[in-house]
């Protein structure tokens, strides 16, 4: 479990090595009988397929402006949630918004789990000086916080979507790589490699067999505890300025552009930051509920 | 080599490595470092000037050897937008964050053993769902629109509170009155529901296992006084928490600038704010750099703290 | 050092009140009651510099440049009813040779002191010039250079006459050159000198001529000044005890600091927030004054604002009235540079409105249409000083334009980059590949007002034509009027100018500011000019 602001790989020694077929159909059989998760789950499918069907769900276009229909309140007929600051609909705008905010907090935890898993796996792998190489180079990124870590390269390299991405997607690098590696190196120790190795099996191969399918599935576990922070920390760069911007509907943005009305129209401001909450919490009860269906005691 | 003193040596390199790591976001950042230090309209031959003067106009390399060489003795170079010392600006910027970050550490420090300390008790009951869910909760929160939902109940409904600012007067002004305290409360719960969810949780897993325990069972078995067994408890809980606290202190003052941005504290945090939209990219290496070294120095502390007190982490 | 000591201690009541009566006793013998503070929230994120010559645009002047400090000539900031003229400051009274139109002679004001006391006359005055353009004086500084040099473009030589006597020449013949030294702004030399020729320091310890004084600096959190009960003009005694600069970038809580009574004054209150602050019994002021919101196109190939068609349609396009209500009234349409009641507004023959057929006809006449809309990228900042509310403004442009077929995409920079890009010119990368940027400007006089923007010689990076604006023309004109010294001959020249500006949809005009302040009903006596410098000194606290 990654809490809100901190990246720790503390889920790396409990993972468990999974060896047997037929797994992940007994991790969905557990999963499933866990209300919470599959709660969790449905919501994060509701607001996924929203973010898909945007342009037909939406009553109206998350651009238009309307002088005549700033700032209304929630339950305004016609604007069931409201106007911004520039009469656009504030519901159109959720859930148009839905789109890039997801994409630009799930995208840098996938970058992030591609690049990490493979600097992991290698590290663990390949063992020795090289792994202690590439672990202290990693450690260095330790020395940052999250936040501090995002906002310094996001600022550096100056605001934008792409930018935003990339910092982030720096900031989860080194905690996935780390259980990767953890993970490989235990992996790497036990019996059938051994036995692959002796039958003479080349390294590839035995990565390809044998290392990935026991290491990704731990690993994408851990990965899906950082979606909650990475949705976190997308919106809140773009809150900053520093991540997408305006007129694009992002949730983030949206508290951003909408604060100078909370004096005006306080309950309406504070809508996109529901949502970011919503997927937020979902993906952290989502990937607890995995976890423990992955843990065979 | 023991422990101790290959834990303290390991912190050389990787100070080393954050000061080139801050030093070089100067120059993957676009814009010319100059846009801040002159204004539009002066002159090129005074943008020279300028520029001389800040040395911007010497080879990388030796710029950093400076830069390494002044940070050494303390010198974090020029504001580009002011002309300040950025070193005295940070630190007196980290005095602030120092406050806020304390105190809403030890707001979360405290609700969180309780609440921790509570489900953990009576694991499986009501009450530690509501904990176990509150502790998911707060560690899902984006914290900035916490920040604005206190402002908007607290400043803009009930007008109680301020909703900016550390105080009447400047933060070196700053005193244990309620002139001020007033400021810092709205900021201060922001930013205690982190560290409140960890150590909420922390502090639940391990008193069920404390209490899982067979030899508490037999105490409790035997009817023996609930005191004993709390005593026994908070003996095994203490370091844990006060380990996950230090730690989160150190995250808390790095990812505080949110919150200050939230709030308008003259933070470290608001101060890296103004410096990326200020391009004064000699204030914005010097916070990062003070900061990562705050924070790997915290790090060391904990470390050795817990080696002292878990023989097993040393021999490990 | 009094006043230090009593703004470490001045929390602790019982002392305070027993200080700030002795102070106010001190100062202004006939309100001795409490001490008098105003405290005002300005937009910047730091305090201006206060050496002298402030940055942070002119709200660095309004509040920290002529409080502290005098130009040879300064503002006249007495009337709200008409825009603001020019008064004798440091010198009592200048003129230009007729014989030769580039020289012009100061004689200066006698018996004015320095905060620190001591005496201001024509060294002081080449002292401080040097401060600015001898790169070889000890004085020399670079931070102030920077900050009014390119303010003053047509300062050659200046020499000292006499005593009181300072006489400058100018690169050209300029009628505008007394408007450009109200930016010099002069510092005390025995100060500086007795500060060890730190300027540093000396922005911690300031010293000018000015109606107040600078006590404390705390640098991002507050500046406090207090009366100079010796300044020359007596009429300009300030009448509060002590004035608070606080910055406060953020509108929501500048809101918030005058509604929970943290501060007596903000500037530039968010609009939507207005009618509470209202409700709640704050005072609001506004008045128009020379300021501009504008797009300044790029001429360059590749741009779209090339076509007349498609930058007279853009100008159609902007409903400005539903403009003014998103500003909740705190704006006043632009239908050209200057208001059209200017004597330099001219009569241009191409009428800015609300059309958008009209707007629709002139592209369709270029061959763009819904299939092929007009496709330009545009700068425009989050924020800055007299940039209103960039954001939301600029959305509203854009929904505005894009309904006739003219898309726009934002390049969003902050102020501090946005505004150094201006000098950099429309080809310059940190331009982004932008046809227009969004820069707000005063148009005190002409040369800020179009000289700097449409004259072909001050294409970057020599000035301000961002756009690499080529037209013989307004070369012709403006070369005119700048050797006109008879003002209403210089008038007639500036309204041909501006009415072929006009006539040519030279800029997209959107708005001039009307300066909205919000106060606390505690605070009197403030008249709020046209203009976009401020007098503090008539103000005063009544509860």
């Amino acid at each position: 479990m990654a809490d809100t602001m901190q990246v720790t790989p503390g889920a790396a020694g409990t993972l468990p090595v999974a060896p047997v077929k037929g797994y992940w159909h007994s991790v969905w059989g557990r999963l499933r009988r866990d209300p919470v998760a599959m709660v969790a789950g449905l919501v994060l499918l509701a607001i996924v397929l929203m973010a898909i069907f945007a342009p037909w769900l939406a009553p109206a276009s998350p651009y238009s402006t309307s002088m005549l229909t700033r700032l209304q309140p929630i339950g305004t007929p016609g604007f069931p949630l409201g106007t911004d600051e520039l009469g656009r609909d504030v519901l159109s705008r959720l859930i148009h918004g839905a789109r890039l905010s997801l994409l630009i907090g799930v995208m840098p935890v996938v970058n992030a789990f591609f690049i990490g898993s493979m600097i992991g796996i290698v590290a663990g792998f390949v063992g020795g000086r090289t792994n202690t190489a590439i672990m202290r180079v990693i450690d260095v990124f330790y020395a940052f916080p999250a936040v501090l870590l995002a906002v310094a390269l996001a600022g550096a390299l100056g605001s934008g979507l792409v930018n935003s991405l990339f910092s982030l997607t720096v900031v989860f690098i080194p905690p996935i790589a780390r259980v990767a590696e953890s993970v490989t190196t235990k992996v790497r120790s036990v019996d059938y490699i051994e036995a692959a190795r002796a039958s003479g099996a080349g390294s590839l191969t035995i990565i390809h067999r044998h290392v990935l399918g026991n290491v990704l599935g731990p690993v994408f576990v851990y990965a899906t505890s950082l979606i909650s922070v990475s949705m976190i920390l997308a919106s809140g760069l773009s809150f900053l300025g520093l991540g997408a911007r305006p007129p694009t509907p992002e949730w983030g943005l949206m508290l951003n552009t909408m604060r100078d009305a909370i004096y005006v129209n306080p309950w309406v401001t504070v809508l996109p930051g529901l949502m970011i909450f919503t997927v937020s919490i979902c993906f952290n009860m989502l990937s607890d509920g995995l976890r423990s269906a992955m843990d065979v005691k | 080599m023991s422990y101790f003193l290959k834990r303290i040596l390991y912190v050389i390199p990787v100070t080393l490595a954050v000061g080139l790591f801050c030093f070089s976001l100067v120059h993957l950042s676009p814009g010319d470092p100059m846009d801040a230090v002159v204004s539009a309209d002066a002159p090129s031959e005074v943008v020279q000037m300028v520029q001389r003067a800040y040395g911007f106009d010497r080879p990388l390399p030796e710029q950093f050897g400076r830069w390494v060489l002044r940070a050494v003795q303390g010198d974090l170079g020029l504001s580009a937008a002011n002309g300040r010392s950025v070193a005295t600006e940070v630190f007196s910027a980290l005095k602030n964050t120092l406050l806020l970050t304390v105190a809403a550490s030890l707001i979360g420090f405290t609700l969180g053993c309780l609440f921790g300390t509570l489900a953990g008790y009576w694991q499986g009951s009501l009450l530690d769902r509501l904990v176990t869910g509150l502790a998911v909760g707060s560690v899902s929160i984006p914290h900035y629109w916490l920040g604005m939902l206190l402002v908007i109940v607290f400043s803009v409904e009930l007008n109680w509170l301020p909703s900016s600012g550390a105080g009447p007067g400047s933060s070196g002004d700053w005193a244990f009155e309620w002139a001020y305290l007033r400021h810092l409360i709205l900021p201060a719960i922001t930013l205690s529901v982190i560290p409140m969810g960890l150590v909420t949780r922390t502090v639940r897993a391990v008193v069920a296992e404390v209490l899982a325990n067979e030899f508490v069972e037999a105490l409790r078995a035997k009817g023996l006084a609930g005191t004993r067994v709390f005593l026994h408890v908070v003996k095994n809980v203490a370091p844990t928490a006060l380990a996950v606290m230090g730690l989160e202190l150190g995250y808390l003052i790095g990812g505080s600038i949110l919150v200050e941005t939230v709030f308008s504290w003259p933070g470290t945090g608001l101060l890296l704010n103004n410096a990326i939209f200020q391009r004064d990219l000699p204030v914005l290496q010097g916070t990062i750099l003070v900061l990562a070294i705050f924070f790997v120095m915290l790090n060391l502390i904990v470390d050795l703290l817990q080696a002292q007190l878990d023989p097993r982490i040393k021999r490990g | 050092m009094v006043y230090k000591n009593a703004t470490q201690t001045w929390r602790r009541t019982g002392k305070a009140v027993a200080l700030s009566i002795g102070l106010a006793a001190l100062v202004v013998p006939a309100i001795a009651k409490a001490e008098q503070t105003l405290r005002i929230a300005m937009t910047a994120s730091d305090i201006p510099l206060t050496t002298g010559q402030p940055d942070s645009g002119f709200e660095g002047y309004r509040f920290l440049g002529y409080t502290i400090y005098d130009a040879l000539i300064n503002w006249d900031l007495s009337s709200a009813d008409e825009v603001s003229g020019l008064t004798p400051g440091l010198a009592e009274s200048w003129e230009v040779d007729e014989e030769n139109p580039r020289e012009w002679t100061f004689v200066l004001r006698e018996d004015v002191t320095f905060h620190d006391g001591s005496e201001w006359n024509a060294d002081a005055a080449i002292w401080n010039l040097d401060k600015i353009y001898d790169e070889d004086s000890p004085q020399f500084d670079a931070r102030q250079a920077g900050n009014v040099r390119g303010r003053i473009p047509t300062m050659d030589q200046y020499e000292k006459v006499d005593d009181h006597t300072i006489l400058f020449t100018t690169s050209e013949p300029d009628a505008w050159f007394p408007y450009q030294l109200t930016f010099l702004l002069f510092s005390s030399p025995a100060q500086w000198e007795a500060l060890d020729g730190d300027w540093d320091e000396f922005a911690r310890q300031p010293s000018g001529t000015g109606p107040f004084k600078l006590t404390r600096l705390v640098p991002r959190e507050r500046a406090e000044l207090v009366p100079n009960a010796d300044y020359w003009d007596e009429q300009r005694i300030p009448q509060v005890d002590r004035v608070v600069l606080i910055p406060m970038p953020e509108s929501s809580s500048r809101t918030s600091a005058l509604l929970s009574d943290q501060v007596d004054w903000i500037e530039t209150p968010a609009a939507d927030a207005i009618p509470r602050m209202e409700s709640q019994g704050m005072t609001i002021t506004s008045n128009p004054y020379p300021h501009t919101w504008p797009y300044q196109f790029s001429m360059l190939e590749g741009s779209p604002w090339r076509d007349i068609n498609v930058r007279k349609a853009a100008n159609l396009a902007v409903d400005r009235e539903g403009l003014q209500a998103l500003l909740g009234g705190m704006m006043a349409p632009a239908v050209g540079t200057v208001t059209p009641d200017h004597p330099w507004f001219g009569e241009p023959e191409f009428e800015i409105r609300y059309d958008p057929e009209e707007a629709l006809r002139l592209l369709e006449e270029s061959g763009y249409g819904p299939d092929n809309p007009v496709q330009a990228r545009a700068l425009i900042s989050t924020s800055g000083s007299g940039q209103m509310q960039p954001l939301a403004m600029n959305e509203y442009i854009q929904q505005s334009l894009a309904e006739v077929g003219i898309e726009l995409e934002f390049e969003v920079l902050d102020w501090e980059s946005l505004f150094p890009n201006w000098r950099r010119g429309a080809d310059h990368q940190t331009s982004r590949g932008a046809h227009s940027t969004n820069i707000t400007f005063a148009w005190l006089d002409p040369f800020n007002g179009f000289y700097r923007f449409m004259h072909s010689s001050l294409a970057p990076p020599n000035g301000f034509n961002w756009g690499y604006v080529d037209d013989p023309e307004y070369d012709r004109l403006l070369d005119e009027a700048r050797v006109t010294f008879d003002q209403e001959a210089q008038d007639a020249i500036l309204a041909e100018f501006h009415a072929k500006m006009v006539d040519d949809a030279a800029w997209l005009w959107v708005a001039h500011d009307v300066g909205p302040r919000a106060m606390h009903p505690r605070v009197k006596g403030f008249v709020q000019s046209q203009n976009w410098f401020q007098d503090l000194t008539p103000v005063y606290i009544e509860e």
